[in-house]
């Protein structure tokens, strides 16, 4: 729907972990502030706010983004899906890579651990076969804590077991 | 690192999009924002307006035909990077686009927008004026088509008027049998290059016949390897080939220097990258 | 040394020595953990601090009106509306005083410190009307000093005006028979080491949260040092302390930088109460990568003798720590004489002299990161070795293997006083050694067909001081900590220490010594770090010493409250109490397990059934303990030695690396790290310190720089496009060998882990390139080793002559 008008603020209907909103910001405010201000939702972290350090990343209709590199009124209409909806609800389980994040000791400080579960979960595993691709994808969020190692190691882990599975 | 206060508007035509920008004191295109929103944030650009082209109709298109490829103003670079076609008509994109920031940047960052952002050390802009592309652009008094090699004037700098808006980029489809290579230095996966070079270069019987060469992240705006290009002209994947590590450190001799990396390294290196782009096609073109 | 628990635990450990699964994961990997910037309170302001864009400069005025017309700036608060409010303390009286105020009142002395506050109803409004203040404030530059050379100039610009000059401290030792070894040596030669500025870098930058309740100031600070930003905010706020309490939520990373009480954890405090409501600054990364401590810049001008042999008969060096501002507390003076103490290492050789220097620069002022100078002081050594080497046509691991200290050697004290308890120098070199012949074939092969890639390995072998003292760094705090362990009347332990923790898993760790201690699993403990108010004082996580001092300090007080526990348990089982045993939660007489009684019988004794308590045994069931280890020291002995670390890891780090020569492209092959900590408690969590360090040291040696203008000392930095903290992508392979030699002293044997990591790459990487590079005599001298220094290297040898394209 178009905005014909400059507005300084605006409405905007945004369906975040299932849940539709409606909500009146500014125009300036970043998705980033919006999910962890506005919602609530502060599982979503900010380590730089200028869209290199992927700790904010979050996904927007399937894809994962910098929410910090994009406008609460840019996902307007959109559906949105943070770390707090990766757990399955009303029990104590984990998603299968947040398991295997827990099982391989691939989180120390946890700052930047929402990041790399949505980029994560945003992804096909079949697209990413060889390591060097789960590398590439991963070089997207930084980790300041834990080398990295456990971090694809926990990836490996997740993803073989759900080709497994299947 | 919060942006400083401004309008947003978010219209359904060019035509709209382009009065918005002519009546804005300082207006602004937001495609994919991922270089735009991060200056906001560190309030390095003014912006009293924000023009959203998102429901602009028909932007986000990509149209593949034998004789190119046209990328919309809104079709982003994981788009166009997935685009088997795209890629078989254009081999380019899709090498260049590999070397474009990360997965979340390529799934809200636009082509388009990368060639209109002009940064000196991105590869888009300088996969443009290697292809020789056509950059469409509609304006308060009407549409005109500029080439690439004269829409990138220097470093975030375009021919772009303040009210015109990027509609469209036309790659032409590389020439049968070239091999398009786009290697760069860069200090992290993912980060803009340090240097960078796209090649597209016509192997035949294990000799180069012809290079277009287009060094960028070397000088203000992507820059055609002239000398370069005609040293490696019949060349045939010598040892070492000084005389072609000289032409291309002459098309750089005014290269720049930053926290990155010295001038006279750029000079160097953007040698060794003609090389190393030469055999490589020499290589490949081995066995098509 | 806590003879009887000890003893206890080595016989009945259950979770000791066990990668026992973290219990800090949940919170962050579900988004429930609470950072400080999550903490949202009732009518809650924002904080803005604005800073110096000049890098020296009187501020002649500041115009807050504009900021404070805008619609939604609550108040503007300058340095002069700070008048009732203290410095910080200078407490060290040999460097010179800077006399910090939370906000700069006339002079600012670096880009970015912090001079005015802006306080408005959300962080957007802020930074408007900080945009304002910035625009209404007016500057008289000064000359500036952008780096040391400029700074020890004859008449050189000086920082403070009540300075002789900008040396903040020179201590110059001067060893008679340093100067005879020089004298006897068949060779000596000379030359200079840089290490490059750097910071920590925690993923979550600083922040502070503050608010005054039924008069207590609260006050959430993503901190590293609870208890010690309680003193100061006390201190300097004039505020009793018992009505100061200060929380570490969860804390996402510090790496050191979070160590030092800033102005913000000031100013914050101050503006919640004069404003009689709960205000939050939280720190964004342009501002923290100006705001926060940097670290690690430092020249070292080394001589050195040396026979034809290659024996190293004595070392001279001289380290100059660019302190930028200085203004900073604490000062952060002290890596660089860590650097000094730690410049041996493991290796014996005959002699050294060490001066240390610290210079006042208008840059960010220098404090501590993960590694504190080690790895300066360890880049300087395994320079010299190979320098050493090449010059006399030695080998280099055999000169290595010749001065490394081998089994039996220790303890062993250093030339600075370092008293190296126990250790393994030899066994992890060599074993080392093993696991680097396979991956330098491995390399080789790889790159056998292309002629544009040379191969070469690198070493270093360092010792860690771990659980230091602070009394050095601080002139004021000493060395101990603390912990309080509590049963409650259903039997549930809770251990409240004064450790924090940043992500090591301190809080796991924790549980698993309270368990083997208690008996009981780690499941029924529950662990509080990081409250003023809910834990005795301690001074926090820092110096690797977490391990250490929670195993004193938990199992000391465990072993006070164990001792009360059995009293309780005899009497209820009308036993003798040295006859009691504890396994599995349940007390009984050694030998027959029944009868038996719960921790939730002697709990509920102990604070509800008191009326079941003998005459001779106090109600409740708590203990505290304070611990402080044996051995450390915290002043300097009669010949300026001191042995500053309560104990002492040490490693060996080899990298393999490939070369390319037209491009100066660096890969790192293979990583190889063999590491030893003592008594391992939880291997997992160690295994992660060495990974996380090690990146962060290669973040050293190849990529991070903060780089300043050599003419206006302004940052030539302001995102991570320019400060590149390494991705996956440049992290390489990592191979990790454990060795454990535990420290004889110590509860356990444990020593410490947290910053070995850090201290080998830039040796090992330095040396490596070096090494494959060696066609050219290349020798470098500094990191980060980036593609353009390795061209530069490469292109002045061959414009000297030398390499084989010089030839040509």
């Amino acid at each position: 729907m178009s905005v014909s008008q400059p507005v300084s603020e605006i409405e905007v209907e945004i369906t975040i972990n299932s849940r539709r909103r409606r909500d009146r910001v500014p125009s300036r405010l970043l998705l980033s502030d919006y999910i962890r201000d506005t919602v609530g939702l502060t599982g979503t972290h900010l380590g730089c706010e200028h869209g290199y350090c992927g700790a904010c990343t979050v996904m927007v209709d399937g894809d994962a983004v910098r929410s910090c590199l994009m406008l609460t009124v840019q996902a307007d209409g959109a559906e949105i899906r943070t770390v707090e909806d990766l757990a399955p609800a009303g029990s104590d389980a984990l998603s299968p890579m947040q398991q295997a994040f827990h099982d391989n000791h691939a989180l120390q400080c946890g700052f930047c651990t929402a990041g790399f579960l949505m980029t994560l979960e945003s992804v096909d595993p079949a697209d990413y076969r060889h390591p060097q691709q789960v590398v590439e994808l991963l070089s997207g969020n930084l980790c300041r804590c834990t080398g990295y190692q456990n971090i694809v190691t926990a990836v490996a882990q997740a993803w073989s077991d759900s080709t497994q599975a299947q | 690192m919060k942006p400083a206060p401004f309008e947003y508007c978010r219209p359904s035509s060019v035509s709209e999009a382009v009065d918005a920008l002519a009546a804005a004191e300082s207006g602004r295109v937001l495609a994919g924002g991922q270089s735009l929103i991060p200056a906001m944030n560190f309030r390095l650009t003014d912006v009293s307006v924000l023009v959203d082209i998102r429901d602009v109709a028909g932007l986000d298109r990509v149209t593949v035909e034998p004789g190119g490829v046209t990328v919309g103003a809104a079709a982003t670079q994981s788009r166009v990077l997935a685009d088997d076609g795209a890629a078989a008509v254009v081999p380019g994109l899709r090498v260049a686009l590999r070397h474009v920031g990360h997965l979340q940047i390529r799934n809200r960052g636009t082509v388009c927008g990368s060639i209109a952002h002009a940064d000196p050390a991105a590869e888009l802009p300088a996969l443009a004026v290697a292809v020789d592309a056509t950059i469409s652009v509609e304006g308060p008094d009407g549409g005109r088509n500029i080439a690439a090699r004269d829409f990138l004037l220097g470093p975030f700098w375009t021919a772009l008027d303040d009210a015109e808006v990027v509609t469209e980029v036309c790659f032409p489809a590389a020439p049968e049998g070239a091999v398009t290579v786009v290697d760069e230095i860069s200090r992290r996966a993912g980060d803009f290059a340090v240097t960078g070079l796209v090649a597209i270069i016509e192997p035949v019987d294990a000799v180069v016949r012809s290079a277009r060469l287009v060094g960028f992240g070397v000088g203000g705006a992507p820059m055609r390897l002239t000398e370069a290009e005609a040293a490696l002209s019949g060349w045939a994947g010598h040892h070492t080939d000084s005389a072609v590590l000289e032409a291309a450190a002459a098309d750089a001799a005014d290269a720049f220097e930053d926290i990155h990396a010295t001038a006279e390294y750029r000079r160097e290196v953007l040698g060794a990258l003609v090389v190393r782009a030469a055999r490589k096609a020499l290589n490949s073109g081995a066995s098509p | 040394m806590i003879p009887d628990i000890d003893d206890h635990i080595r016989h009945s450990t259950r979770h000791i020595g066990r990668s026992v699964p973290r219990r800090e994961d949940r919170g962050p990997l579900t988004g429930r953990g609470r950072y400080v910037a999550d903490i949202k309170l009732p009518g809650m302001l924002e904080v803005c601090i604005v800073r110096s864009t000049e890098a020296h400069a009187r501020i002649t005025e500041i115009d807050t009106s504009q900021a404070e017309a805008l619609d939604g700036v609550v108040a503007v608060y300058t340095g002069a509306d700070l008048a009732d409010v203290s410095t910080f303390p200078d407490y060290i009286a040999y460097i010179g005083a800077v006399r910090q105020r939370p906000l700069a009142t006339d002079r600012v002395r670096y880009v970015g410190a912090p001079y005015a506050a802006v306080v408005a109803v959300d962080r957007y409004v802020a930074e408007d009307g900080a945009a304002l203040v910035a625009a209404g404030t007016i500057y008289e530059p000064l000359p500036t000093v952008a780096d040391l050379a400029q700074a020890l100039a004859p008449g050189a610009p000086k920082l403070f005006d009540d300075w002789d000059s900008n040396v903040s401290v020179d201590v110059a030792p001067h060893k008679p028979e340093v100067d005879r070894a020089f004298e006897e040596a068949d060779h000596t030669f000379t030359d200079t080491y840089w290490s490059q500025r750097q910071t920590g870098l925690p993923m979550e930058t600083r922040g502070v949260v503050a608010e005054v309740t039924d008069g207590t100031l609260t006050v959430w600070s993503s901190t590293q040092s609870p208890h010690m930003v309680r003193t100061a905010i006390a201190l300097m706020l004039g505020v009793p302390e018992p009505q100061v309490r200060v929380i570490h939520p969860v804390v996402g990373g510090g790496f050191g930088t979070k160590t030092h009480t800033y102005p913000e954890d000031i100013v914050v405090p101050w503006i919640a109460r004069r404003l009689g409501c709960a205000a939050r600054w939280i720190e964004d990364r342009a501002e923290n990568l100006v705001a926060s401590a940097h670290a690690r810049e430092q020249r070292h001008d080394v001589e050195v003798a040396y026979d034809d042999d290659g024996a190293i008969g004595a070392i001279r060096c001289t380290s100059t720590l660019d302190m930028g501002s200085g203004e900073i507390f604490m000062p952060g003076t002290a890596p660089v004489f860590v650097t000094n103490a730690c410049i041996t290492g493991g290796y014996d050789f005959p002699n050294m002299q060490a001066r240390t220097v610290g210079v006042v620069t208008n840059k960010t002022p220098a404090g501590a990161y993960r590694g504190f100078g080690i790895p300066e002081g360890a880049f300087v050594m395994e320079r010299i070795i190979d320098r050493v080497a090449r010059l006399t046509g030695t080998d280099r691991v055999a000169l290595r293997r010749r001065m490394l200290l081998r089994p039996g050697q220790t303890p062993h004290v250093m030339h600075g006083g370092g008293r190296l308890d126990s250790g393994s120098h030899t066994e992890s070199f060599e074993r080392a050694l093993e696991t680097t012949a396979p991956a330098l074939e491995r390399a080789r092969t790889r790159h056998a067909d292309d002629s544009d890639v040379r191969v070469g390995v690198g070493y270093c072998n360092y010792v860690e001081p771990t659980s230091p003292s602070y009394h050095l760094t601080t002139g004021q705090w000493g060395g101990h900590d603390s912990a309080t362990v509590r049963v409650d009347p259903d039997g549930s332990v809770r251990v409240a220490a004064g450790l924090s923790a940043m992500g090591q898993g301190n809080e796991t760790t924790a549980a698993q010594l309270a368990a083997d201690a208690l008996g009981v699993s780690p499941e029924q403990v529950t662990v509080v770090l990081g409250d003023t108010e809910r834990a005795p004082y301690g001074l926090g996580s820092w110096g690797s010493r977490g391990a250490m001092m929670l195993t004193g300090s938990v199992l000391m007080a465990s072993e006070r409250l164990l001792d009360k526990a059995r009293r309780i348990a005899a009497h209820l089982l009308e036993a003798s109490p040295g006859d009691i045993v504890v396994s599995d939660g349940a007390f009984h007489v050694a030998g027959s397990p029944q009868p038996s009684v719960s921790w939730a019988d002697v709990g509920t004794t102990a604070w509800v059934r008191t009326v079941d308590l003998p005459d001779d045994i106090e109600a409740g069931l708590e203990t505290s303990a304070f611990y402080h280890p044996e051995h450390l020291t915290h002043q300097l002995d009669e010949d300026g030695k001191i042995n500053a670390a309560a104990s002492w890891s040490n490693g060996t780090h080899i990298a393999v690396v490939s070369v390319r020569v037209s491009t100066g492209e660096v890969r790192i092959e293979d990583f190889i790290v063999v590491h030893d900590c003592g008594t391992v408690i939880n291997p997992a969590l160690v295994e992660g310190q060495v990974h996380g360090g090690v990146v962060q040291g290669i973040a050293g040696a190849m990529y991070e720089h903060f780089q300043y203008d050599s003419d206006t000392a302004q940052p030539r930095f302001s995102s991570f496009m320019d400060y590149l903290v390494p991705t996956c992508a440049e992290a390489p392979p990592i191979d990790v060998d454990h060795i454990e030699s535990p420290a004889p002293d110590q509860p356990l044997g444990v020593k410490g882990c947290g910053e070995g990591g850090t201290v080998g790459p830039p040796a090992a990487v330095a040396g490596a390139v070096s090494d494959a590079l060696s066609e050219w005599g290349v020798d470098l001298t500094e990191c980060p080793v980036t593609p353009v220094a390795v061209r530069a290297a490469i292109r002045a040898a061959e414009a000297a002559g030398r390499g084989p394209g010089a030839t040509r």
